[in-house]
């Protein structure tokens, strides 16, 4: 590939994959970060759930069951 | 096959490498796949220490700026943030992170950190 | 039925020209009201959609620019189905009615600046180190000299994001001024002092890019980069009225929320 070429296809890509419409809903099949970024924030939500119930164990502690 | 748009520079090759290195810089978009969850709750703490521990930088060096601590205090809160520094360099290594892997893309929010 | 989504056009027309896309399948408008939708089908596999389909989706979309005003869809939107379709243009109408009134005639470009950012950093270097007088006293130990490097270097850091926030408020007074909106990021590394798009009204397009040359020619240690026009990807904002998934969402923040109180509450 040219040189030029190389950065035209950058700054397509850039453009393309990153940036425009993005829909949502249960018809919607589609690779966006933002569904991406909401399981980030489920996880970071269940490991925090699960400090939550760790410390409402009096006797937190690893050989305990939570909950 | 591209119609309209043109790309016009004199120089593509370090535009090229710079739009390179600002796509590898972006963090890795979170992977909830099973198998990969516990080295991404790792990745997770550890970004969230790393975040603490920038944020108590900042407010040192700032204090410093500032002049409101005496030289013992200088000394002591130093060796504290270079012992927090190596450790976290540690962990990294133990855990194979780099630098660019402990951050989080908020969406529109950009980076964390 | 699989359906690939390149944009959203502002006309219930079909497309004249015969354009091809994904897989070399066949473009063709599928109109909702006063505006349309722009597919070609996928069939049954929608694996291996590589980045090699990204060209296709970006000629297809700029062909269709030629024509129509188009939201450009990002890469690798599919809907199961033309009930599914309609349902989806049903729910965003509104949001795309605006964007289609909001983008109409305008266009957008790219512009990339890379500034000699070793130079910048030298000549900051070189100032601070001859404003500093010598530390007095005894050898400082190891916690004293640690902040000392962390303090010279965020002053450094400082001065530099600030050297870049004057060079970049300058440029973009000269090229805002024929831009409707703007979107400038700035320092995304070290060299790339900036990495901005603007959406510029199609008769102003060459005032736009005379600036750009005049801006090029006033900064001779400066590399420059200008691309387009495009088709507005970096303008498209949309809200999306998705009322499932806003309340989800609200949730989301909520108990995240919560639990950020919780973890502040307790002793760390």
């Amino acid at each position: 590939m040219t040189k030029s070429a190389n950065v035209t296809l950058l700054e397509i890509l850039d453009r393309v994959l990153d940036k425009g419409v993005v829909i949502s809903g249960d018809m919607v099949i589609s690779v966006a970060d933002v569904d991406l970024i909401y399981l980030g924030l489920k996880v970071l939500l269940s490991s925090v759930e699960t400090m939550e119930q760790l410390r409402g164990s009096p006797f937190a502690g690893p050989m305990q069951e939570a909950r | 096959m591209i119609a309209h748009a043109i790309v016009e520079t004199d120089s593509p090759d370090e535009f090229a490498e710079q739009i390179q290195k600002s796509q590898d810089a972006h963090p890795a978009r979170i992977d909830a796949n099973p198998e990969n969850v516990e080295k991404g709750l790792a990745k997770l703490v550890l970004t969230l220490i790393e975040l603490i521990r920038q944020l108590l930088e900042k407010q040192a060096i700032r204090r410093v700026e500032a002049g409101s601590l005496s030289e013992e205090e200088v000394e002591r809160v130093g060796e504290t943030l270079m012992k927090l520094e190596n450790k976290m360099a540690q962990l990294k290594e133990l855990l194979g992170l780099k630098d660019e892997d402990l951050n989080l893309n908020l969406g529109p929010l950009g980076d964390l950190m | 039925m699989k359906l690939y989504l390149y944009g959203i056009v502002d006309s219930s027309n079909q497309i004249e020209e015969a354009i091809y896309g994904l897989r070399g399948c066949g473009v063709y408008s599928i109109p909702y009201r006063d505006i349309g939708v722009v597919v070609s089908e996928m069939g049954q596999a929608t694996q291996g959609l590589t980045e090699g389909g990204v060209l296709e989706h970006e000629a297809v979309v700029e062909k269709l620019m030629a024509d129509f005003t188009v939201l450009p869809m990002r890469f690798r939107t599919l809907v199961d189905g033309r009930d599914n379709l309609l349902a989806m243009m049903q729910s965003y109408y509104r949001d795309f009615k605006g964007s289609l009134e909001r983008l109409r005639n305008k266009s957008e470009f790219g512009v990339k600046v890379i500034w000699p950012a070793d130079k910048v950093k030298e000549n900051i270097v070189n100032r601070l180190r001859s404003d500093q007088t010598e530390a007095s006293g005894p050898r400082r130990s190891a916690g004293t000299r640690f902040m000392k490097e962390k303090f010279e270097r965020y002053k450094i850091d400082e001065e530099f994001q600030t050297k870049a926030d004057q060079f970049i408020k300058a440029m973009d007074m000269f090229l805002g001024k024929f831009a409707v909106e703007k979107r400038l990021e700035t320092l995304k590394t070290e060299k790339l002092l900036l990495d901005a798009a603007y959406l510029v009204e199609k008769s102003q397009a060459c005032d736009f890019r005379e600036a750009f040359w005049h801006i090029k020619s006033a900064h001779p240690g400066f590399k420059f980069l200008l691309s387009g026009p495009w088709p507005a990807y970096n303008f498209v904002g949309l809200s999306k009225h998705d009322p499932a998934r806003d309340a989800e969402q609200a949730n989301l923040f909520a108990e995240v929320a919560r639990s950020q109180a919780l973890v502040g509450a307790g002793s760390v």
